[in-house]
């Protein structure tokens, strides 16, 4: 036991190293700083996060070697707490200041900092950083550093609470952290990047590890890795009901110095002015962030509690345009937009994943207006777009968009959601518009499609004697099989395509049909058919209970 | 005074096709951890990918020190007093940078021309293959400078992909990030454009997208050379350059393999379709 407390000894960090090492870290993030900057997705972090996170931690250094060199661990961590009020910038820089603050009050007392002293900072940090939002966003720096901390706290109680180990267990940590941050912010998702500033903690973490394993080398020569977001980029798809374009006005940053100031007073206050509030200091200090529509009038009401300092003022319409454009360069330049009627959830997934541009709900019992798809067709950015309509009922109401529109409009009759997805897959980033249509319909022509679904009465139609709630089968939209179970319908129907010819089988189940139940019949075509590829997937797609592609 | 013709191993031009042609060509690193081979030469093609498929560790690449570039030059200025230094695109790694910047350490004196390709695969290779045929036959330094400045416009590829993992953990994703994340399993048909991975198209089985290169292949009016490579599935490569045989005189047509260095970014189970185009 004396071994291993000796062990510990050796490798606590004293104030001189958490300085120094923070040095590091901080030279580490610089050399990437441009590249967070680039992850930024308005409107979660704003302006330049990975230059505002840098900034903050120079001024919170600078304060840091104000201090003597024998005042501790302790000593340090409250002089870099107080860099970091002081010279915060920007949501991420405030925040980040917060985490200090709290790493600060971890290490209150502390002449030298233990695993288990690294641990307890890191939770108080994670909590005072949650503390000083009105309203935490996960998926955010928040997210990082609070799954951070739990991993260091787990490590230290489960493995070992040396402190560089343990910092080892946060680095990792922080780092699945930001490849998981799309998966809670859906703005993330959409852009697929991960979070910036998740990213400039992890990697001020793990510069900071680097130079406490002596890796100099490595600090020198080598780059931070930039995290990928652990989901891919998939096709935004837009809303479609009533969108009006509201302003995101102007992101309001500003130091207050004072005396007998009230943070949390002052917070409710600023509640009602604005979004993404921070207000965060003590009673001589204290730093707002704010997004409102009118700083003027924040700083209005603010200026009788104290003098203002560091005062910036950004329009985010600028920031938000300065973002697209920069997505632009990351896509490939196609100027066709492909919108598609689609009902269910895992089939409009289907849809945007292989790069329809926007989907318009909709299907056999819920066809969608004219005006529904005009909408969807003039909210596409690009100046042709392709329809595909999915169903032969609504094909006439997408040939009508075209007299409505300047846009350039081709219909890819699609008559089915095979055909759709079939056309779709033909879709070639380097064709033109012509040949792109002509491949489409290509691509419709020779994929069957299968669809199963219940009669909604009883009926004589095609010969076959139909009682309500029976299941129905159509190959190509003729009627073909009836039967109870709608899986001996699709294996009937199945039974009169030539799968022996056939390459690939998609089974897409309905919101009524369970996961066992269709992978059921995909086993069943497997084990009889070994050639074929099977694939089942969740359409959800109401009344639908299979739709089927044979290709 | 022959000109001398350098270039790197993603350009995966075959050893005996190199030799014969006197391209000299510097392996890029592969790295698996802490073991480093040079491409096709401490690891070929087929051990590379039976070690990737027991490897829990994803390989990476770099390009080798500068001393090799310069050592390279140096020795090649023996002989010669003109290299042509032809490299994989710069927009996918680092080796332009190096060869550029090698030519200012060398010791002897002689002009190295350094040349982005901006391909890679046997699309590089065939600008390379032109080049060093070009110097055979008595093409002075500016000559094959040129030469080269057109087949960068005369060469495409086409890149049958079973997953882009790789790509997107290399970072050499590009603009094809818009094919991550389909919900359907199909294969993704990639390309270069301007340097950088470009999307192209998907098909939804194996067959349709090998179907997918021999159009491609058989779709230019007159053609020079075709490349078909493979990484993992040498009979379908095979079988793909049988029915390109029936389209093409035979000597026209070469075979080759996914180099590690390349194979580092693109995975298992890619076959390729490279070709240069006649000139018109």
């Amino acid at each position: 036991m004396a071994r291993t407390d000796k062990r510990n000894q050796d490798k606590a960090i004293s104030g001189q190293d958490l300085r120094e090492m923070f040095v590091a870290a901080t030279g580490w993030l610089e050399k990437c700083a441009a590249d967070i900057d680039a992850l930024n997705v308005f409107p979660v972090p704003d302006g330049d996060t990975g230059t505002n996170m840098l900034l903050t931690m120079r001024s919170s250094l600078e304060e840091a070697y104000r201090t003597s060199n024998d005042c501790g661990a302790s000593g340090v961590a409250q002089a870099m707490a107080r860099g970091a009020l002081m010279g915060a910038r920007g949501n991420s820089g405030v925040i980040l200041s917060q985490i200090w603050n709290g790493l600060a009050q971890g290490l209150a007392e502390k002449e030298s900092i233990t695993g288990s002293d690294l641990v307890n900072a890191l939770q108080l940090a994670s909590t005072v950083a949650y503390k000083g939002l009105s309203n935490p966003v996960e998926g955010t720096i928040l997210t990082v550093i609070k799954a951070a901390a739990a991993a260091a706290q787990a490590h230290a109680t489960t493995v070992s609470d040396d402190v560089v180990s343990v910092l080892e267990a946060t680095v990792d940590a922080a780092k699945e952290s930001v490849a998981n941050t799309p998966t809670l912010l859906p703005v993330l998702k959409e852009a697929g990047v991960v979070d910036a500033g998740g990213q400039g903690l992890y990697t001020l973490f793990e510069g900071a590890l680097h130079y406490l394993k002596g890796e100099t080398e490595q600090l020198k020569l080598r780059r931070p890795w930039m995290i990928a977001s652990s989901i891919p980029l998939t096709a935004k798809v837009p809303q479609m009901v009533g969108v009006t374009e509201v302003p995101y006005g102007y992101c309001t940053n500003f130091l207050i110095k004072g005396q007998g100031l009230e943070p949390e007073k002052l917070r409710k206050s600023l509640e009602k002015k604005g979004q993404s509030v921070i207000v965060i200091g003590d009673d001589s200090a204290i730093r707002v962030h704010i997004h409102t529509l009118d700083p003027g009038e924040v700083m209005h009401h603010l200026v009788s509690q104290g003098t203002l300092h560091q005062i910036s003022i950004r329009n985010m319409d600028e920031q938000y345009q300065d973002f697209l454009e920069m997505q632009k360069e990351r896509m490939p330049a196609v100027d066709i937009a492909i919108v598609a009627v689609v009902a269910g959830e895992g089939l409009s997934n289907v849809f945007a994943s292989l790069g329809a541009t926007a989907i318009v709900p909709g299907g056999q019992t819920m066809n969608p207006s004219t005006k529904d798809l005009l909408q969807a067709v003039e909210l596409v950015a690009s100046g042709k777009v392709i329809i595909l309509p999915n169903n032969k009922n609504i094909v006439l109401t997408a040939g009508q968009v075209q007299s409505l529109t300047a846009k350039k409009i081709e219909v890819v009759p699609a008559k089915t959601i095979p055909q759709g997805v079939a056309a779709l897959l033909a879709f070639d980033y380097e064709a033109d518009l012509e040949t792109n249509v002509q491949n489409m319909n290509k691509a419709t022509s020779v994929v069957k499609s299968i669809e199963v679904t219940r009669a909604i009465r009883s009926t004589r139609l095609g010969g076959f004697d139909i009682k309500r709630r029976q299941a129905i089968g159509f190959l190509d939209g003729a009627l073909v099989a009836v039967a109870d179970k709608p899986e001996d319908v699709l294996n009937e129907v199945l039974a009169k395509v030539k799968l022996d010819e056939a390459e690939v089988i998609t089974i897409y189940y309905g919101a009524d049909t369970t996961q066992a139940e269709a992978e059921q019949v995909g086993d069943a075509i497997r084990q009889e058919h070994p050639q074929l590829q099977v694939e089942v997937i969740q359409g959800g797609q109401p009344h639908y209970n299979y739709i089927v592609s044979v290709e | 005074m022959v000109v001398k013709i350098v270039t790197d191993s993603l350009g995966d031009i075959p050893s005996e096709v190199a030799e014969e042609l006197g391209i000299t060509v510097i392996p890029l690193n592969v790295h698996f951890g802490s073991d480093t081979f040079r491409d096709g030469i401490d690891l070929t093609s087929e051990q590379f990918y039976a070690k990737l498929a027991h490897s829990k560790i994803f390989p990476t690449t770099t390009v080798p020190p500068l001393s090799v570039f310069v050592d390279t030059y140096d020795k090649l200025a023996e002989e010669t007093g003109e290299i042509a230094v032809i490299t994989f695109s710069q927009k996918l790694g680092a080796g332009y940078d190096s060869a550029l910047q090698a030519r200012e350490l060398m010791k002897r004196k002689c002009r190295v021309e350094v040349i982005n390709s901006q391909w890679a695969t046997m699309a590089q290779g065939f600008i390379v293959m032109a080049a060093a045929k070009a110097a055979q036959a008595g093409a002075n330094i500016d000559q094959v400078v040129d030469g080269v400045r057109q087949n960068i416009r005369r060469v495409d590829v086409r890149v049958v992909f079973d997953t882009l993992e790789y790509l997107k953990r290399g970072g050499r994703i590009g603009k094809a990030q818009v094919f991550l994340g389909a919900v359907l399993n199909v294969n993704p048909i990639l390309t270069l454009k301007g340097g950088e991975t470009y999307p192209v198209a998907r098909e939804h089985s194996r067959a349709k997208a090998i179907g997918y290169l021999y159009k491609f292949a058989t779709s230019f009016s007159s053609i020079e050379g075709i490349a078909v490579e493979d990484a993992t599935t040498p009979d379908e490569a095979d079988e793909l350059a049988k029915r390109l045989g029936s389209k093409f005189p035979k000597e026209r047509i070469y075979r080759s393999k996914v180099s590690p260095a390349v194979g580092v970014h693109v995975g298992p189970h890619v076959l390729a379709v490279a070709v240069l185009r006649g000139k018109d």
